[in-house]
């Protein structure tokens, strides 16, 4: 199992600490002091990436069109630990999976030679007659490049466009043949995965070449496929070279495409694809409804795009901070005025508030709860898996996980929960996890807020790593003031973009990550500047030719 | 829309210069008269399939009371009634390999003889480490038909217990109308039509050419797990290939073959309710039709997965929460147990009902149906509820209650089955689940 290094044991860290948020907050970010590209010791094995099915239907419309109905059903993607991104590297294609990517094929190509806006703006010829060998063949290496995500070679070239002759002459009409070389081209392991392979250089490392450099900052930054501008870049071979490259990655970043990248990672990292399944009992929970969910992703989505980008802030203020951007469903389940009429806006928080943060953020809160109830168990895995990268064995196989129901002995969880602690070997991870998700308990299971349970008060203290906290407003802060937090999301996004787990070659890399992003106040942007700079970013190494050796079990 | 010919017309040329190639089916099978066989002396083909459902059961209400032939439905197998005279209990089965993820381990057991291939910290990051029963079995005599396999999924999730090898799962069609499509729509045809060509199969056919090129190409660049992936998507594009292929084929002779009712567009949930059953019907039907069809002879369903935690009409919560938070007897947890067991026996039935010479689509098929565990609330994987449906042919005995005197390894169902499906296995599993015998006392 590919698993990451133990992080180092776990300092105590000072309370005085947990006060940083208010001197970043909104000042002006400090210059970056040091952007040289982070070496790597030993770069990770390359290996193939199946697109995610946002990447599949995002790619197919900035090539083909925004106008382009993507079908929905198509192989679903892989999960590794919550990340799309790493469960790209081992995803494959059923064969359910090729039926679906073959109808979709279809459906897209079909759009796209219809005659209209759509067509006109992809054909780079108009054919003479029914074949039209030269326009075909035209048409394959401009919009093949952009699917493939590299020029095609000649042979390639001809043979999308036999398929669009043949296919033509057959139908009896040039773009409906035309469809069919398009819809190969839509089944192809070239658009359907990335190739990133890398080639040996002289100083006998991987570097990953022009166009799959391309590719990478694309999806990476985007999480979509190459515009134009960049395919071009790579075609001037400016991207394995460190200046051009910076000109690329400074160009992705400063669009408002890096946003839907960055939401990618936060909606991966926090499970947020989860919310729109969320059930919860309806009887219990009447501010249910099947937008709550999704409502709830955006607030989330929209508070790190404000932190990473608008306000440039400190990713620690992520779970301090006194305001949030919420709409009025939100707005009204939280007891606050609503911030517009309509969609969301920006609310502050009174000081009073008890809710502060993402922990304050329906999203983190229902997501990690019963259908019916709260879970101090669930919140307090999430904080520490999630937020701290740190790692809790799951319960063992054959164990009673049934907790007392209420009764007046036992009202509130905190009285009930108290039975995984009397037992030595639950007592082992509960006491990880319980005592931090108890800071919570003040909100229900979706995530209102409350004072009692069965009529008795709901103590909110506890402690995380021996550092005691009154509520969840300063459970917050401790979570912001934690060692790991930080760490955990250097490792995580620089996991998302590469989509591997870290290895050991790249411990080196990570601590220099670590430094850089201290350095820079914590700021997510220079942050995925680093990482798309970095050698663990360029260079891959070769993977090994034959089979394992199956580890004993 | 496309051009539709006949496919005698376009054998005799219509096409002209620019004639599609079809390639002629080769009708080496015609049934006989008497309709009970086939005219060259072979019988019925013989399916294999299994239906899962998550969660386990409750073993003091599942346990029939007898044993051999003469035994009694217990509470929870009381809605097999119809069927009773069909199916085989198998009870007091163990899996020996190690419990190392909570309903994972158990089906792993089950299908593969094998422990988990990645024990992750819950089901969903774990993988199975072999091609399960189903695969195996396709492997053998899933080639001729135009499906290889079928796999649904009740529950509207994505993950199946089917893996054709070491972490390589198949993804189940959990949309009814997706399936009828997939089954029934464009291209089916009933026995005694004539196909209606469709030119576009052929282009499609000559697409599917032109990608497979790029597989093989690209295969030749890549490092050892890589090369996994694209050779099954290359084996995928081959197989969808063949399946387009045999749309041109005149359909098998097969007299209880007729296309299946359409299904709804869409089962929505009542209340955070799924229409299990509805939707689970609609597919049995149509999984039914499909294996009279000879679409395929290899399937799987799931009805739901492991740790789902689906709502059931009359409960209270989920399934999964209410196995370990139910206190006492669980009856909340036994009534949804009596329903997935309801919609077994309808399965079973939509198979008894296929009348294929004299016999039924059952008599000619074995059903293994299972769960991840036996009790719910520990996890356990001991004394296994396990039952086979079906004679396959004739090879398994069927109408009794089987109790292993000694918690033999559950891998020996296994051996016995792909024994049953005419494998010549001499062993099945791997670590504590390896064995080379069967469970003789229900073989024929």
């Amino acid at each position: 199992m590919r698993r990451f290094p133990k992080l180092a044991p776990l300092s105590l860290f000072s309370a005085a600490a947990v006060f940083i948020a208010a001197c970043s907050g909104d000042a002006p970010p400090p210059q970056p002091t040091d952007t040289s590209p982070i070496p790597v010791s030993a770069a990770a094995d390359v290996a193939l990436k199946r697109l995610t099915r946002a990447q599949y239907t995002k790619a197919i419309q900035d090539v083909l069109g925004q106008a382009i109905a993507v079908p929905i059903s198509l192989e679903p993607d892989d999960e590794v630990d919550g990340f799309f991104s790493v469960g790209s590297s081992e995803a494959g294609i059923s064969a359910l999976g090729v039926e679906r990517y073959e109808s979709a094929a279809y459906v897209v190509a079909e759009q796209a030679m219809v005659a209209g806006d759509t067509r006109d703006a992809i054909m780079p010829c108009k054919p003479n007659g029914i074949v039209d060998e030269g326009c075909a063949e035209n048409f394959v290496g401009i919009v093949g490049r952009r699917l493939f995500r590299r020029p095609l070679d000649t042979d390639e070239v001809k043979r999308y466009a036999t398929v669009a002759n043949t296919s033509a002459q057959t139908l009896g009409d040039f773009h409906e043949g035309l469809g069919f070389a398009l819809a190969g081209m839509l089944q192809s392991p070239h658009f359907l995965f990335r190739v990133e392979l890398g080639s040996p250089n002289n100083a006998k490392q991987m570097p990953y070449g022009d166009y799959e450099m391309a590719t990478r900052l694309a999806f990476f930054l985007w999480n979509t496929t190459p515009d134009d501008e960049l395919l071009d870049a790579a075609e001037r071979g400016e991207l394995m070279a460190e200046e051009g490259l910076r000109i690329q990655v400074d160009r992705l970043l400063a669009s408002e495409r890096a946003r839907a990248g960055v939401r990618n990672f936060f909606l991966e990292r926090f499970n947020l694809y989860e919310l729109d399944a969320l059930v919860k009992d309806a009887e219990l929970f009447t501010s249910m409804s099947a937008d709550l969910g999704p409502d709830a992703r955006e607030e989330t989505l929209r508070t790190v795009e404000d932190l990473v980008f608008d306000r440039q802030a400190d990713y620690r203020t992520l779970f301090t901070s006194g305001h949030t951007i919420i709409n009025r469903r939100l707005a009204a389940l939280y007891g606050v005025p609503a911030p517009a009429l309509e969609g969301f806006g920006k609310t502050e928080f009174s000081a009073s508030s008890p809710r502060a943060g993402l922990l304050g953020q329906l999203s983190v809160l229902a997501l990690h709860a019963h259908s019916v109830s709260t879970s101090a168990t669930l919140r307090g895995l999430f904080i520490r898996s999630t937020l701290l990268c740190q790692t809790v064995p799951a319960p063992p196989a054959n164990v009673n996980t049934t907790l007392p129901e209420p009764s007046n002995a036992m009202p509130t969880l905190r009285d009930r929960i108290g039975e995984h602690l009397k037992s030595p070997s639950c007592a082992a991870c509960h006491q990880l996890l319980d005592p931090i998700g108890l800071g919570l308990e003040r909100f229900d299971g979706i995530g209102k807020f409350r004072e009692q349970e069965s009529g008795f008060d709901i103590d909110p203290s506890g402690d995380l790593d021996d550092v005691p906290f009154a509520d969840a407003r300063e459970l917050g802060s401790l979570v912001a003031a934690h060692p790991d937090t930080v760490r955990c999301l250097v490792r995580h996004l620089y996991r998302y973009a590469t989509s591997h787990y870290e290895t050991a070659g790249e411990d080196s890399l990570l601590k220099e990550l670590m430094a850089r992003f201290e350095q820079d106040g914590f700021r997510i942007k220079p942050l995925l500047r680093h990482i798309a700079l970095s050698e663990g970013f360029r260079f891959g190494s070769e993977a090994p030719t034959e089979a394992p050796e199956k580890e004993a079990n | 829309m496309s051009l539709k010919l006949n496919r005698r017309t376009l054998l005799r040329g219509a096409f002209g210069a620019t004639a599609i190639g079809v390639a002629l089916p080769a009708l080496e099978v015609f049934l006989s008269e008497h309709g009970n066989a086939y005219a060259d002396g072979s019988g019925f083909p013989v399916r294999f399939g299994w239906w899962f459902f998550g969660n386990g059961v409750h073993m003091d209400n599942w346990m029939p009371a007898g044993n051999g032939p003469t035994w009694e439905l217990s509470p929870q197998l009381a809605p097999l009634a119809p069927v009773k005279e069909d199916i085989t209990v198998v009870s007091g089965l163990k899996v020996y390999c190690e419990n190392s993820v909570p309903h994972g381990s158990g089906p792993a057991g089950v299908l593969t003889g094998a422990p988990l291939g990645k024990a992750g910290e819950n089901f969903a990051s774990s993988a199975l480490g072999a091609a399960t029963i189903d695969q195996v079995v396709a492997n053998a005599i899933g080639n001729d038909t135009r499906f290889r396999s079928l796999e649904i999924g009740v529950e509207d999730s994505h993950h199946s217990l089917s893996y054709v090898a070491d972490g390589t799962s198949n993804t189940p069609e959990t949309s009814p109308k997706a399936l009828f499509e997939r089954l029934f729509g464009m291209g089916f045809v009933a026995p005694g039509d004539e196909p209606i060509i469709d030119p576009k199969w052929a282009l499609r056919r000559s697409v599917l050419d032109a990608v497979s090129e790029d597989a093989t190409q690209l295969k030749k660049r890549l490092g050892y797990a890589d090369k996994l992936r694209i050779d099954r998507h290359f084996d995928n594009i081959r197989a969808l290939e063949k399946q387009i292929a045999k749309l041109e084929d005149d359909p098998p002779n097969l007299a209880a073959c007729a296309k299946a009712n359409a299904p709804l567009d869409a089962y929505p949930p009542d209340n955070d309710v799924p229409q299990m059953s509805a939707k689970h019907r609609a597919m049995a039907d149509m999984m039914a039709m499909s294996l009279a069809c000879d679409q395929t002879r290899v399937f799987s369903v799931m009805f739901s997965t492991p740790v789902n935690n689906v709502r059931y009409p009359g409960t209270s919560a989920g399934h999964h929460k209410l196995t370990h938070d139910e206190l006492g007897e669980q009856p909340e947890v036994h009534g949804i147990v009596v329903q997935i067991i309801e919609e077994l026996s309808y399965f079973l039935q939509a198979m008894k009902n296929v009348e294929e010479g004299d016999g039924t689509l059952l008599d000619h098929s074995a059903v293994l149906a299972f769960s991840d565990c036996s009790f719910g609330k520990s996890h356990a994987i001991d004394n296994y509820p396990l039952l086979v449906a079906g004679a396959a042919d004739g090879a398994l005995k069927k109408g009794v209650h089987y109790k292993s005197p000694a918690a033999e390894n559950a891998s020996k169902l296994g051996f016995t089955l792909l024994r049953a499906m005419g494998l010549p296995v001499t062993e099945f599993g791997a670590a504590e689940g390896l064995v080379t015998e069967g469970l003789s006392d229900i073989e024929t």
